[in-house]
């Protein structure tokens, strides 16, 4: 069987990561033909990633000329491209509605919200994803691939130690700079703290940052289970995911967390039982939180048992790809997906786009007619005569047009 | 830790009662069906005390072990019991098991505490989906909820739990029934010389965690219906079986020191002998892994 995972790079993204592994899978266990097909236009790489094995890596260019049985769009930029290729089906692995990842006045929220009602057969991470798009087009039927783990690479101890006295062990995990990731609130939940604690930040590029006591960062997969077996608690404060692994991979380093109700974070979090499920802007109850885990000693070592007992029954990435490669010889036999109901659908969600857009255009029209007459001084004083008259008054001019903007 | 992947006359009776209960589900749409393919049917143990001596016209029987088919075919009613050794999850035990069916239709599947065994359970899958929407078979399958637990039995090759089954249930056709095996748990007291309450009640939980996850697709799925199996323990057998079990442990570990020191011995003697022929002594390691 021929698939093709089509990708925008290689960029070692999480998301990047899980299609990776499973092409890796599916090639070497499954007998499958796996492509990895950069979407963006360049040229045909000449290297090979690493950790691909034997999974190709092409431009759009050469896979146009492939054949195959099934061609899979990872992320809502490569659905179009997806779409470009001679392929038997097509389909969409969906890791999470991706339209959350921008906030609402961006053009790209919409743009990611239309791929969702593209006709295609839909394979996702996480029961939430699956669940929503069902809802929003019941005629559609999602094949669902949890992400599995690297149970060499994240082995589990036996049995999470006993710890004494010594301060709890925070582990936050992110990239500072994506909004939707929560590491400074994470981070504020730590200061806020009253007990004695040791803060670990692992950031793509390793910065220093308030209140962290290690930064460390990018790290491999192996380093980051040595640092996720040396924590007491992973800390996630994410307001968007698809799944949310990093808690999980602490898991199996015996780690419990403290996660805000993420989406995905149902498919393993019980609150009370491997971790604990604090509110959303909840700074301080965060830090409560982690306060409670400091000094209850025997609560922290009862959540981290119940962490390593879910590790232990969620299922390898070894299971995973047998999943993943059911999923994609169902979608094979499926018949494709009528467009119909998709494109009523699609045309509804680009009216309300464009009716979301009218209203911010509307906002700036206001604004720019706010505006108006202190863009009209602007002009007047920047007439050199005008210039040289009103020099004494620019300073106080200059201080009023700020704070008008602001 | 005593792993039961295969249900015996040894087996202990709160195992072969939840077995049957899951035969005892499906024993309607397997009487009434022309040809039942029972894929992993063991020794059909549970099977024929399910189906209580009728049976239907022909029985395909699926297991890895020759001598578990020998007895299921023994034992199991059927107007024609076929025995089929075969490795389900390779290309040639699927193979083996398609031609026996010949060009069956209307038939029953049961497929019950399979796939959890299988290195890769794709192809069982498929060919009960295929059974189901192609020949019109009812299909009923179950997996354990071992990730609840979580049980890591070494029989077991992947981790089955209700994401798992969820997974599973995505791949079935889409007319399909879910059931949850749960697990009851009770007693009862009889005043001496009046009769046991035949089917006493039990209370319901609405969080109940099931210990096995069924499914059922085909034409036939909606007749799947609830179905409770109580006894009273058999606490003689159960002892009986705890202490032959107990038995045979320490009798293995005493014949395994035994063999260890017996080995030792010939070791050293064999060393001994290497000496005096001038060659390196042999080095390989005595104890078991």
């Amino acid at each position: 069987m021929r698939v093709a995972f089509v990708v925008n790079d290689l960029q070692m993204s999480g998301g990047v990561g899980v299609v990776v592994e499973h092409a890796r899978q599916l090639a070497g266990r499954h007998g499958f033909e796996v492509d990895l097909v950069l979407a963006r236009d360049q040229e045909e790489p000449s290297w090979r990633f690493p950790g691909l094995g034997d999974v190709p890596v092409h431009g759009m260019d050469r896979a146009r000329s492939g054949d195959y049985d099934v061609a899979v769009a990872t992320w809502w930029e490569t659905v179009g491209p997806a779409l470009e290729l001679p392929a038997g089906r097509h389909a969409y692995f969906v890791q999470s509605l991706e339209d959350r990842f921008y906030r609402p006045h961006e053009a790209q929220r919409l743009a990611a919200a239309l791929t969702h009602d593209v006709p295609l057969h839909v394979i996702t991470e996480a029961r939430w994803i699956a669940e929503t798009l069902e809802a929003l087009a019941p005629a559609r039927r999602c094949l669902l691939v949890r992400n599995g783990i690297a149970k060499d690479v994240f082995a589990s101890p036996a049995a999470p130690p006993v710890r004494g006295e010594e301060p709890l062990r925070i582990l936050v995990e992110g990239d500072p700079e994506v909004w939707f990731k929560g590491v400074p609130e994470a981070l504020a939940a730590t200061r806020s703290m009253s007990a004695p604690h040791v803060v670990t930040a692992v950031t793509p590029r390793g910065r220093a940052l308030d209140g962290v006591d290690v930064a460390l960062g990018p790290l491999s997969q192996r380093e980051l289970a040595a640092t996720y077996g040396e924590a007491d608690v992973v800390l996630k404060l994410s307001r968007v995911e698809g799944m949310s692994g990093p808690p999980l991979e602490g898991f199996h380093m015996g780690a419990t967390c403290v996660i805000t109700g993420v989406t995905g974070h149902e498919e393993y979090v019980v609150h009370g039982e491997n971790g604990l499920v604090v509110d959303w802007d909840d700074v301080r109850g965060a830090a409560r939180a982690l306060d409670l885990l400091a000094r209850d000693h025997a609560l922290l070592h009862r959540l981290r048992w119940g962490a390593l007992a879910t590790a232990k029954g969620w299922p390898s990435w070894e299971q995973q790809g047998a999943v993943m490669a059911a999923a994609l010889r169902a979608i094979a036999r499926r018949p494709p997906r009528p467009s119909g109901p998709f494109d009523a659908r699609l045309l509804a969600e680009l009216r309300g786009g464009i009716e979301g857009h009218a209203l911010v255009a509307a906002e700036r029209d206001l604004l720019r007619w706010r505006l108006a007459p202190m863009l009209a001084v602007d002009r007047a004083l920047e007439r050199p005569a005008v210039r040289w008259l009103s020099r004494p008054a620019r300073r106080t001019w200059g201080a009023a047009r700020r704070r008008v903007k602001r | 830790m005593e792993w039961q992947e295969r249900i015996t006359r040894e087996t202990p009776p709160s195992i072969r009662i939840e077995h049957e209960l899951r035969y005892a589900l499906a024993a309607p749409l397997i009487r009434a069906a022309g040809t039942w393919l029972d894929l992993g049917c063991g020794a059909g143990v549970a099977a024929a005390a399910a189906l209580e001596g009728d049976g239907p016209a022909r029985a395909v029987l699926v297991d890895a072990s020759a001598d578990a088919l020998g007895e299921a075919a023994r034992d199991v009613a059927a107007g024609e019991a076929v025995p089929v050794e075969a490795d389900l999850a390779s290309d040639a035990g699927l193979a083996a098991v398609r031609a026996v069916l010949g060009d069956a239709r209307n038939g029953c599947a049961t497929c019950f505490e399979v796939i959890e065994h299988l290195e890769s359970f794709i192809g069982v899958v498929e060919l009960l989906v295929e059974l189901a929407v192609e020949r019109a078979f009812t299909v009923v399958l179950s997996v354990p909820n071992d990730a609840f637990w979580p049980v890591e039995s070494p029989w077991h090759t992947t981790m089955w739990g209700e994401g798992s089954f969820e997974e599973l249930r995505r791949l079935l056709p889409s007319e399909h029934v879910v059931a949850h095996q749960l697990p009851l748990q009770g007693s009862s007291i009889v005043p001496q010389g009046t009769p046991a309450l035949a089917a006493p009640g039990f209370v319901v939980r609405e969080d109940a965690v099931p210990s096995h996850l069924v499914a059922a697709f085909g034409p036939r799925c909606t007749e799947v219906v609830a179905r409770s199996s109580v006894a009273h323990a058999d606490l003689a057998a159960q002892r009986r079986w705890e202490r032959t079990r107990e038995a045979n442990l320490a009798f293995y570990e005493d014949r395994i020191q035994w063999a260890q020191g017996e080995f030792r011995a010939w070791r050293d003697y064999l060393n001994e002998l290497e000496g005096k022929l001038g060659l390196p002594p042999t080095t390989a390691p005595l104890d078991f892994p």
